[in-house]
């Protein structure tokens, strides 16, 4: 019973570390990036690439750092230039974005599915409550934990969290008051990005790799920051743990209700909120 | 007395001779429409036509939802196969009757439609982008995991029923047969939402569309004419659903999937949404595209992806938003 | 027949910890024209949100021709006979002058949109899209929404926000001859004093959110302490 808890955890991790990135984008730029899945699923890729050339732990450096790089490249090239229109606009620019950047992972390693290779020292396992546990899934779940951490500290400690906080809730009043605001988003959706591609790392050795894999966590990850509302940190950490239970227990006992729950809290909590992402913003 | 006292207005015989002028191209069209089979080279091209067609059928469900309720859907692809799978699977166990089969593939995506409008009347732009998206994807994978429903993900194949409003279906899987009856329908949802666009109900969608406040304030209740728009784009999507998988006998999860949805946007964005045979044209055209584009087809989502891309940020209006804007500047003759 | 055509009751609202409108009342009688003025934040536009259903989170009650509305969407106040303009324009920007009056017109029974169009100067832009046509002739035309259907009662927030002298007064003088001539009960909210004097009979003034004074115009330009909150808010 522990261990399928756990297990629903570790999805909830993947989840968690995907819907902060999409909360931060939002947080700054007002626009739900579309291609965060894609984003998750070259990070994976790209960290496959390195990691079957043997270093596991530089794939890990190689796919967060990269992912960064796109995003920096994606708040400047669109997300700053469509800040005056629609957000709409750049849903559509980013779903297009999405189209691409699955070809293209087609295009560089085909579409068989490739298996992510574990690194050695976490390659057993634990015994939890009288079962073993793998210690990768542990492993993931404590890189979720580290960032929740961090990122916490981070926002609340720091100056430069600071000027996030303050231009997450009003990009206008920050930029008056002095805040570069365009400076700051390429920090903040990089990092998102980089997180995107940390998830998609760490998801390597669980998941199979396919270049359908971003579509589908994506939705899932839209569903988690609709539900913990889009303004919240720490309302993606509890919804995402939601959804990671939901996935993993609905998978073995109820498939029905593991497809459907999380579809109809979505749409309730739309209902309820039909401003919808307000989130902590009014 | 008044200060600014006008004359009087004269309108009212514009608009019947609208009416009359959507009819005539209608009737035009659908004259055309008998005489494809002649103009059509091949059974093979009238395949791939009738294709085209159910794509142009599901896009202008697409574009009509954001033309009369400014709402971008992810997800119409969710009625188009509700419509597809409670046809194929009515008539697979043979419950009812194959006019009745029919029309409840017709209804039943309304209906859902009717409902989940009411429900989602007051969400729009990116939120309402998202839950359609989650919406036509949890249609997917119920179907993708109900084996009893319909074989999940392996799909199943039907056959027609013999005999359908007292004609042999066998019609239903003969291109040229179903070449005509997909343009002839599509003529048919075409002129049907030009001539709503025009009517009462029409015009109070596109003002809620507009300002939904101010619609407000001239007392008109928002949601109930909102859930119309939503079933009606159902009603043309699940038309497309039903004629696919009488075409091919078959029904299968990926009707539903996000990537059918997607493209159906797409192609509206491209023909233009803002006009009523815009989404077609768009449909149309890119389906040849893909077919033209031979070897490259390969990367067909980036070629899609690209032209999204293009379209939004350059020609928002659309092919047919260009060619009206080159027919408005043409050189006085 | 002797009974008010509006009335407010305590009337209050809140913004998280700020009071936009406290505790106000005021009661219109059938057929006069009402001037609400005072120094910028006085709360004017909220009163007249409040008394329009535009706002949640309020108080107290709003009672229409001695019908509790109070608990009553703006589309059931526009049935029972309550109208109103916007400061801030608030038309339909792709459908033309003459579909947006139309439709307005559809949800009060058909009624006729010809004198309302003729009254302000609209006739010749009714095939233009709303959004091509000049500020000007859109305050018009956000009025004459207003105006289609002969409501009850109007309630108008700065119909001549942004108009030039002259614009203001030809729109007065317009709106001074339709409501009498149609005895509609009207609550002006206007910065231009000319206007102001031009239309109204009475005039209550606010002030930080609270009822300040009432009177006709000559007294409340007489009045003291209404002088006394222009010039002390003009610091």
């Amino acid at each position: 019973m522990l261990i399928q808890i756990l297990n629903g955890v570790v999805y909830g991790a993947l989840l968690y570390l995907l819907a902060v990135g999409l909360v931060l984008i939002f947080g700054l730029r007002e626009v739900v990036n579309f291609a965060h899945g894609a984003l998750f699923m070259v990070g994976a890729y790209l960290g496959f690439s390195v990691a079957a050339a043997g270093y596991w732990w530089g794939a890990l450096v190689v796919s967060v750092v990269a992912m960064a790089a796109i995003g920096c490249l994606l708040d400047a090239a669109v997300f700053r230039t469509l800040r005056k229109q629609d957000p709409m606009v750049t849903v559509l620019v980013t779903f297009g974005l999405l189209l691409i950047l699955e070809t293209l992972v087609t295009a560089i390693w085909g579409k068989a599915y490739l298996r992510y290779p574990t690194p050695t020292i976490l390659s057993g396992t634990v015994t939890i409550a009288g079962s073993p546990f793998p210690l990768y899934r542990l492993f993931v779940i404590a890189v979720s934990i580290a960032v929740a951490i961090s990122l916490s500290a981070w926002l609340r400690f720091t100056r430069v969290g600071l000027y996030v906080r303050a231009a997450s809730t009003d990009p206008r009043v920050a930029s008056i008051q002095g805040i570069n605001v365009d400076r700051l988003s390429l920090i903040v959706v990089g990092l998102g990005t980089a997180l995107a591609g940390l998830s998609g790392v760490v998801a390597g050795p669980l998941l199979t790799l396919s270049p359908t894999m971003g579509s589908y966590i994506l939705i899932d990850s839209f569903i988690v920051v609709v539900i913990g509302g889009l303004g919240s940190f720490t309302g993606a950490f509890v919804a995402a743990l939601l959804i990671g239970q939901i996935h993993n227990f609905g998978a073995i006992y109820l498939p029905w209700a593991a497809t459907i729950l999380p579809f109809l809290l979505m749409v309730a909590i739309l209902i309820w909120r039909p401003t919808g992402l307000a989130g902590s913003r009014a | 007395m008044s200060t600014l006292a006008q004359g009087t207005i004269v309108v009212r015989p514009r608009r019947i001779g609208a009416t009359t002028a959507t009819l005539l191209a209608g009737a035009v069209a659908l004259a055309v429409g008998f005489a494809l089979p002649l103009l059509l080279p091949s059974k093979i091209a009238m395949s791939l036509f009738a294709q085209a067609l159910f794509d142009a059928l599901l896009a202008t469900s697409v574009g009509f939802l954001f033309l009369q309720n400014g709402r971008i859907s992810f997800g119409q692809a969710a009625f188009s196969g509700l419509g597809g799978y409670a046809f194929g699977i009515l008539v697979a166990r043979g419950l009812v009757g194959s006019e009745i089969a029919l029309l409840i593939a017709l209804l039943l995506p309304t209906l859902v439609a009717f409902l989940l409008g009411l429900v989602i009347a007051r969400v729009s732009g990116v939120a309402h982008a998202m839950l359609t998206l989650a919406v036509g994807q949890a249609f997917y994978e119920v179907a993708f995991r109900w084996r009893e429903l319909a074989k999940g993900d392996d799909g199943m194949s039907f056959d027609l029923p013999r005999r359908i409003f007292g004609l042999s279906s066998r019609g239903l899987q003969d291109p040229a047969f179903m070449v005509v009856l997909a343009w002839c329908l599509l003529v048919v949802v075409l002129v049907g939402l030009a001539l709503f666009a025009r009517s009462r109900i029409g015009m109070v969608t596109a003002a809620i569309r507009d300002n939904e406040e101010r619609a407000r304030f001239l007392g008109y209740s928002t949601t109930l004419p909102r859930a119309l728009v939503y079933a009606l784009a159902a009603f043309i999507a699940a038309i497309a659903g039903i004629l696919q998988a009488s075409y091919n006998g078959y029904i299968a999860p990926q009707m539903f999937h996000w990537t059918v949805s997607g493209y159906a946007l797409i192609m509206a964005i491209l023909g233009g949404a803002k006009f009523i045979i815009g989404p077609a044209v768009g449909a149309v055209v890119l389906f040849y595209v893909k077919e033209l584009a031979g070897q490259v087809a390969e990367y067909w989502p980036a070629i899609v992806g690209g032209a999204l891309v293009l379209v939004t940020l350059t020609m928002p209006q659309g092919i047919i938003g260009i060619l009206r804007l080159l027919w408005l500047r043409r050189p006085p003759q | 027949m002797s009974e008010p055509a509006l009335e407010g009751f305590a009337l209050t609202r809140r913004f998280g910890g700020f009071v936009a409108l406290d505790g106000v009342n005021i009661a219109l009688k059938r057929g006069e024209i009402r001037g609400l003025i005072g120094p910028n934040g006085a709360g004017k536009s909220t009163l007249i949100d409040v008394l329009t259903g535009r706002a949640k989170n309020r108080r107290g009650r709003v009672v229409l021709n001695g019908e509790d509305v109070s608990e009553l969407s703006p589309q059931q106040r526009r049935k029972r006979g309550m109208a109103r303009s916007f400061q801030r324009t608030n038309i339909f920007p792709e459908l033309t002058v003459e579909q947006q009056l139309r439709v307005a017109s559809w949800a009060v029974a058909d009624a006729d949109i010809a004198e309302v169009m003729n009254e302000l100067n609209l006739t010749a832009l009714a095939a233009r899209p709303a959004g091509d046509i000049s500020y000007g002739d859109q305050r018009r035309l956000d009025l004459a929404l207003a105006l289609v259907g002969r409501p009850q009662v109007l309630l108008l927030d700065e119909p001549a926000a942004g108009l030039t002298m002259d614009e203001s007064l030809a729109l007065a003088r317009t709106l001074r001859d339709l409501v009498n001539r149609w005895n509609v009960t009207v609550l002006l909210v206007e910065h231009d004093m000319q206007v102001v004097f031009t239309i109204c009979d009475r005039l209550t003034v606010l002030h930080l959110g609270r009822f300040l004074s009432e009177g006709s115009c000559a007294e409340i330009r007489a009045d003291p302490t209404v002088v006394a909150a222009y010039l002390g808010t003009q610091a």
